[in-house]
């Protein structure tokens, strides 16, 4: 708790950011369900789970063209 | 003139679409706000990996390793993730086949060229700023009063560095058909840039040092005029890049 006293500065947009991009892109990967490769499962647990990376991954790779 | 204005609205209106501005001003605040932050914390992250017993000295972190980190994860990463972001600006569009329709009817192909560069380059800026701001503030607020000389040539050379490889990768995508190749292409040419900067002669005029010794200027190890060759030669193949792009664009068949 006294790290997060004291880091809460770093710590909140951290955390507001890495939620962001997690929820933009699983809004993304509900909506549009056609990928370049994987399943709709396995892009969900990727931009869940993997902080940041996944959200990037998933936009810049996974994501299928638009109709 | 107007075509170059509605092609760039496009563009930037793509960039927002597509979430590549999000990503890019999200990664570019996070490195932003981790570089003084590991800089900050490195001491006590060393001392808590070692053994107990070993007490390892640390000198107190700097406003100075804070920049360190700024200029390492900008260089590297950032830049890396911003070509790869815009690796389809060109390919995707020709692939796809929906620029013949637009050039059929009378858009010219360098408002193409230019619109695309300018997107890619506004982004960048903003994206950097992005983290050259929260590198600024939270290291004010970590470590007050303590600025490094040379700091705003240093943030420049980047920037221009980097705003040279936005360019060569407009060039490379131009010469190539598939994104890959323009990634690989422009890949290979930083390799050369980088095998170059093992000449001594060649060094000081490679604009591969804009983004190499940016620690170097704000430790004073290096002094601005040193740096002024690099940053001619990189203003000057600046413009040729975007001829080069914009004949070849021209000659190219769709």
């Amino acid at each position: 708790m006294e790290i997060l006293a004291q880091y809460w500065l770093f710590i909140l947009p951290l955390f507001v950011i890495q939620l962001a991009l997690a929820l933009t892109a699983l809004v993304h990967v509900l909506r549009h369900p056609h990928y370049r490769f994987g399943t709709k499962g396995l892009w969900i647990i990727i931009v869940l789970l993997l902080n940041t990376i996944g959200p990037i991954v998933y936009f810049v790779f996974g994501r299928g063209e638009e109709e | 003139m107007s075509g170059y204005y509605a092609f760039l609205k496009k563009e930037l209106l793509e960039s927002i679409r597509t979430y590549k501005l999000l990503i890019l001003i999200a990664v570019f605040f996070i490195f932003g706000m981790l570089s003084p932050l590991t800089a900050k914390l490195m001491p006590d992250l060393l001392s808590s990996f070692l053994p107990e017993g070993i007490t390892l000295t640390v000198a107190e972190p700097t406003a100075l390793d804070a920049w360190m980190q700024f200029f390492k994860n900008t260089s590297q990463m950032g830049l890396i993730l911003t070509v790869i972001l815009f690796s389809g600006i060109l390919g995707t569009e020709l692939t796809r086949g929906t620029l013949i329709n637009m050039l059929t009817k009378g858009l010219s192909r360098h408002a193409v060229i230019l619109s695309k560069l300018t997107a890619m380059i506004l982004l960048w800026t903003v994206s950097y700023m992005t983290a050259f701001v929260v590198t600024w503030g939270y290291t004010a607020y970590l470590f007050p009063n303590d600025v490094p000389p040379h700091l705003e040539l240093s943030v420049f050379c980047l920037w221009l560095f980097g705003t040279f490889l936005m360019t060569l990768f407009l060039f490379a995508a131009t010469l190539v058909k598939s994104s890959y190749g323009a990634l690989i292409l422009t890949g290979a040419v930083s390799a050369l840039l980088a095998m170059v900067n093992i000449a001594p002669l060649a060094q000081k005029y490679n604009p591969l040092i804009l983004a190499l010794n940016n620690t170097a200027l704000l430790t004073n190890a290096i002094q601005p005029s040193e740096m002024y060759s690099a940053l001619t030669v990189a203003s000057i193949c600046f413009p040729l890049l975007i001829a080069g792009a914009a004949v070849t664009f021209k000659k190219r068949l769709l």
